[in-house]
């Protein structure tokens, strides 16, 4: 595959893509959220009973699908290999903050997208941030940031993750007692497409993100550093289906408020997406791109979907994450101190890469 | 001949660039070709002789590097794990 049609791929599956979420939205998902990587980790969290917020438990299909059909896709394009040990821990909490970033903003770079297609514009203060944060760490990186190699293990690590990922499906479906789902017309959790429906679009964007490597930081970060466009091409034509999908089925608004599980703090919209981006950048790629590549067997994105995981589950126990009403007095602290946290972890593998 | 080559970090890359050895012409860097990888990370795409070799990566940074042919790519380097 060329670069000629490496772009073609790349538009013809972000149009494909975009057409799904926006479908999903008709199908039952809550508006603006046919898939929200940072939402749906949150809403399985929630679904395990690790964090309490009624209003977001269900164990997402979707999320499952994304990750099962980057693995088999893998597997049958012989690129899956187990391979793992960069930084694993850093890349944990840098994780758990990219989660709190999201929350604040309440999507991720994906729902980003899906929130602008709809008409929501307070989304333009998050694109504006996340583009920001990039662009930050894009000066890290040219700077030497580095969080070193990573390494082959062995093939059991690399199918633990998908793994899982059938036991979630499992639990979804026989629904014990244990699992927690939102009560009808109890929140955003309540909201969704059939199962299999959900599952299916999963495993579809699932591979066909794993073919593109469609990724929401590397469009920003590539045109960037290489006025590469491929990337972004991608992102684009996410945008236009939805966008032609939402218009169609009347379900474009355009406007700041009453938009859709939103908030109008564009300050707090933007340092939240500010802070995605930069944790992003410094991962190597969005959450979606983290699942996609957990798919593949890479632990260290494994590791990266455990610190979102965990990131939600605090938001919600310990009230960081924003509402429609707006961002919380302790979401804006936790902001706060993961731009502090995560410039630490940019300065600290940069300064420590120049000196090797 | 060109020839691509992967790293295991962008600043590998950047350092491979900066620091090439003798015999690797024209370097830029670019995105790594799907055709190459599944990861989407940085590539250095460089001119050499045909018989360019390269045995000894001393920054432990280069993954592996490919010679480009009329089909595809030829691996002539692969670290070792």
């Amino acid at each position: 595959m060329n670069f000629a049609s490496e772009k073609r791929a790349i538009i013809i599956a972000g149009l494909g893509i975009g057409m799904l979420a926006a479908l999903l939205v008709l199908a039952g998902n809550p508006a603006n959220m046919g898939f929200c990587i940072a939402c749906f980790i949150r809403d399985t969290v929630g679904g395990l009973g690790l964090h309490r917020a009624g209003a977001v438990q269900y164990i997402r299909p979707e999320i499952i699908g994304l990750l099962l059909g980057s693995f088999i896709l893998s597997l049958i394009r012989h690129e899956h290999a187990a391979k793992g040990g960069s930084s694993p821990l850093t890349r944990f909490v840098l994780g758990f903050f990219v989660m709190i970033g999201c929350l604040m903003f309440l999507g991720c770079p994906f729902r980003m997208i899906l929130r602008l297609a709809g008409g929501d514009w307070n989304a333009l203060f998050g694109l504006a941030g996340f583009a920001a944060g990039i662009g930050i760490g894009v000066i890290f990186l040219r700077r030497g940031y580095s969080l070193k190699r990573t390494y082959a293990l062995t093939k059991l690590e690399g199918a633990v993750m998908p793994a899982i990922q059938i036991v979630l499906l499992v639990l979804l479906l026989a629904a014990p007692a244990f699992i927690f789902f939102t009560k009808a017309g109890g929140g955003p959790g309540a909201q969704h497409a059939a199962v299999f429906v959900s599952l299916g679009a999963g495993l579809l964007v699932g591979a066909l993100a794993q073919y593109t490597r469609l990724c929401m930081v590397g469009g920003i970060r590539d045109f960037i550093l290489f006025h590469e466009t491929k990337l972004l091409m991608g992102f684009a034509a996410i945008f236009v289906a939805a966008l032609l999908v939402n218009v169609a089925a009347g379900n474009f608004h355009p406007g700041f408020a009453g938009q859709p599980v939103a908030h109008t703090d564009g300050l707090w919209n933007f340092l939240g997406m500010w802070l995605a981006g930069l944790g992003c950048v410094l991962l190597g790629g969005c959450p979606l791109r983290q699942l996609i590549m957990a798919g593949e067997g890479n632990t260290d994105s494994v590791i990266t979907v455990l610190g979102l995981a965990c990131g939600a589950a605090f938001a919600h126990n310990f009230a960081l994450a924003a509402s429609g009403a707006g961002p919380s007095d302790n979401g804006k602290v936790g902001v706060m101190v993961g731009i502090i946290v995560v410039l630490i972890i940019a300065a600290v593998n940069t300064f420590r890469s120049q000196k090797a | 001949m060109y020839y691509i080559a992967t790293f295991y970090s962008h600043f590998g890359a950047i350092r491979f660039k900066k620091e090439a050895s003798d015999g690797i012409m024209a370097p830029c860097l670019m995105p790594v070709p799907r055709r190459l990888s599944s990861s989407c990370g940085t590539c250095v795409r460089f001119e050499g002789p045909a018989d360019f070799t390269f045995t000894q990566d001393d920054s432990g940074e280069v993954e592996q590097i490919v010679r480009e042919t009329d089909t595809g790519y030829m691996c002539i380097y692969t670290t070792q794990e």
